[in-house]
């Protein structure tokens, strides 16, 4: 395990939206699929998780919902909403814009000025 | 965004947070229990695994925390601290909360009395169909200054058929009947209509059926609808009451209908409810032929069309009594300009008494917001007793605003609380209330405690709430941190900024105090007047008692039919009232002096048009007179003074030359500058009657009220023009309970089936016409004397206060040197400055508020000088006096220990 990216403000809860969107999950699912989509690299408070969990769902973009684990215990599974699919979009969207933006800032060399 | 899901979310929190708090924790332990068990997996020992795990994880508090602010719970949390916060406070300081609690109490329960009756009479609609529909028609004659004349069948047939503006119309025939047949003859009112009254309003009957047009009658129908108060009374709610046969005034009805009991006809009555209503078709027997000029139905109300505004049905009317004066001039002499008026039924019921219960209703929020005023002032004292608490608070890291909402929220539970027992109490109290209303405001029946009251007291609730909590709350969120601190270590006290926010309050409570009693001032002034008013005779030593005669459909029935009958039976009465032991005098009269406010009921007296002979019609514009028809010995009876000329004479009847005596104001009006006694009059319009002779003057004698100044009388004999409704007049040194069976049983041996009402004093009867403004004026009396009182403890409170928080500086000013005296006039000044400019600024808007309560002051202007002199100057001794107390005891403070405390 190589050294952890800490994750960049305000991102958690794009990559939950993404996580739940691949299917339901509870908590530590997501968690857990986020580290293992970014192959490790992210850090996550584990507990910082849940306040954004119930932020989006009050938010109505996932809604949760009790259901049985893989080992038979009760747990909250949370599924993206259709308004949280409209969310994820937009955020990927603008993601992708900024990034591509940036990274053209970035790229930029002392001649192209 | 997502304004829907979110306000779904927090709801879901709001009803369930327990069990949302339980699931949270099931959330995180499952969390930390799937990590432990991957642990495990990995090699870890189970104990150890659930260590690592609980640390990974970070602290669950604050992290629950986190996820109730996620969900915007927190405030709701915060809530419930602070009233829990709240609630031991006032536990702690039970004096102080018993006092504001009760206060409160009574302010909200006053509130809500005065409301529900507001509510009830002036806001509700009337309980019919689409009320806003129905409307009162008024027949005027501007042109000889008449309002509400009567008319004729063909005129109401014009507004049924030709206007082309009513769904329905219906006279009113409002009056008392006698009811026999059913044991003790009884005096009920009763109401006969159209056939369609019943369906215009829009009632179903409770059993039975109503009238309908297969009813129709030209004349009366011989059918009855009655109330469900007369079943209840007279038949024990008897289901099989249908069918039967009741006696009014002697005519046998069939019963075909009871009516709901929450039916209640929409008009003025001589006295209670209406409780049997007939029907006519007001064209054949006992109605006169109809012809247009026979104009003999009164009190005309209809439903408008639908989807027609008052204004273009107004106009319709408009335009058509143009053309009917156009088509029958000879039925609409020019100069009375004969037109035809619409009013809102509701505001023809209650419009007279909407200025006394908004000024009520007035007077009692301003006594809601003294009171709050009075229990801000007592919060602001403890608020900085607690500044060093607010300080820690502050230092500690409470934002501003949480702490104004802590404060807020305190004083909210302080203000719910005495509003849910001042609602209690007023609920608990209402009826009691109730009774203490005079009767003659229109639809108190109606008074109950709905949603809407119980909305309008939670109002008044946190409106004071708002009041009183405002000032300390703003005063913790000003209060600087560090100063604060200093200060409150110092112990010392009276703030300047707390002063100046206590001082503003004080000011305003006496500002509110002085708008009470101006208003108290004017409405006792106004019933002083008319109480001393001369009302044109000697009240004292006259008894009275009413009847009213028969008055049946089929005239073979009526033993009192025509003049002569009745005469006969008037002097009958008077002999037997004389036998009385104990009577010295005795008279009739149709309408006794102070009752006759409501003249268009049957028997009351309406004004009527009249002509004065040899003077031109063109010239005589507003001729018109009240016809009271009176026995010779009336005005002897009253010891009213006959100015010139003679009172009737026995002689004066039936056959002989019609004779009448004017009083002073006919005779000021209509004979300005010539002399009337010999002259001759004639009432209405038929020019084949004949005149009646002037014989005598009498001064004024306050027939329609004592309030009523000004309304021309004609007096006529009741031997030569009598009327059914009497009341006699008896002198007598006998109070009326005494007399009152002997009254009782000697009319009754004239006629068995004469029921005897209303048998009073003289005084009696003229204290019950000023009922009403004897309410008012004792109850904005009452709150105006609570609001000195609460206004009084204010500045005593104030002065107390500052008295003890500046006990240091007293000392040292005595000290120093200062005499008992120069500090005696400091406090003094300092409670009179502020008291004084109160009373400036009370007096300032007393002097809009009195403008607003014109019309319902008699003989006092609205800027009479003597009140707004005597308020301010009553106002500045009790503030004066209120001062004078704490002032004393700051003489008293002993320089040695009040320095030693420090």
């Amino acid at each position: 395990m190589g050294k952890q990216i800490d994750l960049l403000q305000g991102t958690l809860d794009m990559l939950i939206l993404k996580a739940v969107s691949l299917g339901p999950l509870h908590g530590y699912g997501v968690l857990l699929r986020i580290q293992q989509i970014s192959g490790e690299q992210l850090e996550i408070q584990q507990g910082s998780l849940y306040p954004a969990l119930y932020r989006l769902e009050h938010q109505g973009w996932i809604a949760g919902e009790w259901g049985e684990s893989d080992n038979k215990r009760k747990a909250k599974f949370y599924s993206l909403t259709t308004a949280g699919r409209r969310k994820l979009h937009a955020e990927t969207e603008k993601w992708n814009r900024m990034t591509s933006l940036i990274a053209a800032i970035l790229r930029t060399t002392s001649e192209e000025i | 965004m997502n304004l829907v899901a979110r306000l779904r979310s927090w709801l879901k929190w709001i009803v369930n947070g327990r069990r949302l708090d339980r699931e949270m924790e099931t959330e995180i332990r499952f969390h930390i229990e799937s990590y432990a068990a991957e642990l495990v997996r990995k090699g870890m020992s189970q104990q150890e695994a659930m260590r690592e795990a609980r640390i990974e994880f970070g602290g669950i508090e604050s992290h629950k925390d986190a996820m109730r602010a996620a969900v915007g719970i927190r405030w709701w949390d915060e809530l419930g601290s602070d009233l829990r916060h709240g609630w031991r406070l006032f536990y702690k300081n039970p004096a102080f909360s018993a006092v504001a609690v009760l206060t409160l109490a009574l302010g909200v329960g006053a509130n809500t009395a005065i409301f529900s009756i507001v509510d009830a009479v002036l806001l509700r609609s009337l309980p019919y169909r689409d009320p806003d529909r129905l409307v009162r028609i008024f027949f005027n004659e501007p042109g000889v200054g008449l309002r509400d004349v009567r008319f004729s069948k063909p005129e109401l047939d014009d507004l049924q058929t030709r206007a082309d503006v009513f769904e329905d119309v219906s006279p009113i025939f409002e009056g008392s009947e006698n009811l026999t047949g059913a044991g003790q003859p009884e005096r009920l009112e009763g109401v006969n209509g159209s056939f369609s009254y019943f369906s215009m309003l829009g009632v179903t009957p409770q059993i039975g059926r109503l009238y309908g047009p297969q009813d129709f009658a030209p004349g009366f129908a011989p059918e009855v609808v009655i109330s469900d108060g007369l079943w209840r009374r007279a038949y024990g709610a008897d289901p099989n009451v249908l069918g039967r046969t009741l006696r009014l005034d002697n005519d046998p009805l069939t019963i075909i209908g009871v009516l709901p009991p929450g039916f209640r006809h929409p008009g003025p009555t001589i006295s209670g409810e209406p409780e049997v209503f007939g029907a006519g078709g007001f064209s054949a027997d006992p109605f006169p032929k109809p012809m247009r000029g026979t104009r003999i139905l009164v009190n005309g109300i209809g439903r408008l069309k639908p989807g027609l505004t008052l204004a273009q049905a107004q106009a319709r009317l408009t335009a058509m009594a143009a053309q009917l004066r156009y088509d029958f001039p000879a039925d609409y002499p020019p100069q009375a300009q004969w037109t035809i008026e619409i009013q809102p039924l509701q505001e023809t019921l209650v419009g007279k008494v909407r200025p006394m219960l908004l000024v009520l209703l007035g007077a009692v929020i301003l006594i809601v917001f003294i009171v709050s005023l009075n229990i801000a002032n007592l919060l602001l004292a403890r608020a900085s007793g607690r500044q060093q608490e607010m300080a820690v608070r502050l230092a500690l890291g409470a934002s501003r605003g949480r702490m104004v909402r802590q404060m807020l929220t305190e004083s909210m539970l302080l203000s719910l609380i005495g509003g849910a027992a001042g609602i209690a109490t007023a609920v608990g109290t209402l009826g009691f209330i109730l009774r203490f209303v005079p009767s003659n405001i229109p639809r108190l029946n109606e008074v109950r405690i709905d949603w809407m009251v119980l909305g309008f007291a939670l109002l008044i609730s946190i409106l004071t709430g708002l009041v009183f909590g405002l000032a300390p709350a703003l005063h913790a969120a000003k209060g600087a941190l560090s100063s604060a601190i200093r200060e409150g270590g110092r112990g010392s006290g009276y703030s300047t900024k707390t002063g100046r926010l206590r001082d503003v309050l004080i000011v305003s409570e006496l500002a509110f105090a002085v708008i009470l009693m101006v208003g108290a001032g004017l409405l006792l002034r106004t019933l002083r007047d008319l109480f001393q008013e001369n009302p044109g005779f000697n009240p004292t030593q006259v008894v009275t008692a009413n009847i009213e005669l028969p008055n049946p459909n089929e005239s073979e029935a009526d033993p009192y039919l025509d003049i002569p009958r009745r005469a006969n039976f008037d002097r009958e009465l008077l002999r037997r009232m004389k036998a009385i032991p104990g009577v010295e005098l005795a008279a009739i009269t149709e309408a006794l002096p102070g009752t006759n406010t409501n003249p268009s009921a049957v028997g009351g007296v309406a004004i009527e048009g009249f002509a004065i002979e040899d003077r031109p019609v063109e010239s005589s514009e507003n001729l018109s007179a009240e016809r009271i028809r009176i026995s010779p010995d009336y005005f002897k009876v009253l010891q009213a003074s006959l100015l010139r000329g003679r009172s009737f004479s026995e002689g004066d009847e039936d056959g002989k030359p019609l004779v009448a005596i004017i009083d002073e104001s006919t005779a000021h009006k209509y004979w300005p500058s010539s002399d009337p006694l010999g002259r001759r009059v004639r009432f209405g319009r038929d020019s084949t009657k004949p005149w009646r002779t002037v014989v005598g003057i009498v001064k004024d004698i306050k027939s329609d009220g004592l309030d009523i100044d000004g309304v021309p009388h004609i007096y006529v004999s009741t031997y030569q023009d009598s009327s059914k409704r009497l009341s006699v007049v008896l002198r007598t040194s006998l109070p009326a309970t005494l007399l009152e069976p002997q009254i009782r049983h000697e009319i009754q041996s004239i006629d068995p089936g004469l029921p005897v009402f209303g048998v009073s004093s003289m005084n009696g009867v003229l204290d019950r016409s000023l009922a009403s403004r004897r309410f008012s004026a004792d109850l904005v009396g009452g709150f105006a004397g609570l609001a000195v009182l609460l206004a009084s403890i204010g500045i005593y409170g104030l002065l107390a206060y500052m008295v003890g928080q500046r006990s240091r500086e007293i000392g040292i000013r005595m000290a120093l040197g200062a005499r008992r005296d120069d500090i005696l006039r400091m406090f003094l000044r300092k409670g009179v400055a502020l008291a004084g400019v109160g009373i400036v600024a009370g007096v300032v808007f007393s002097a809009f508020t009195a403008s607003m309560m014109a019309s319902l002051l008699y003989g006092v202007r609205p800027h009479d000088p003597v009140v707004f002199l005597i308020v301010p100057l009553l106002l500045l001794a009790v503030a004066a006096l209120a001062s004078y107390f704490p002032a004393r005891r700051a003489t008293n403070v002993n320089p040695m220990f009040a320095l030693r405390e420090v």
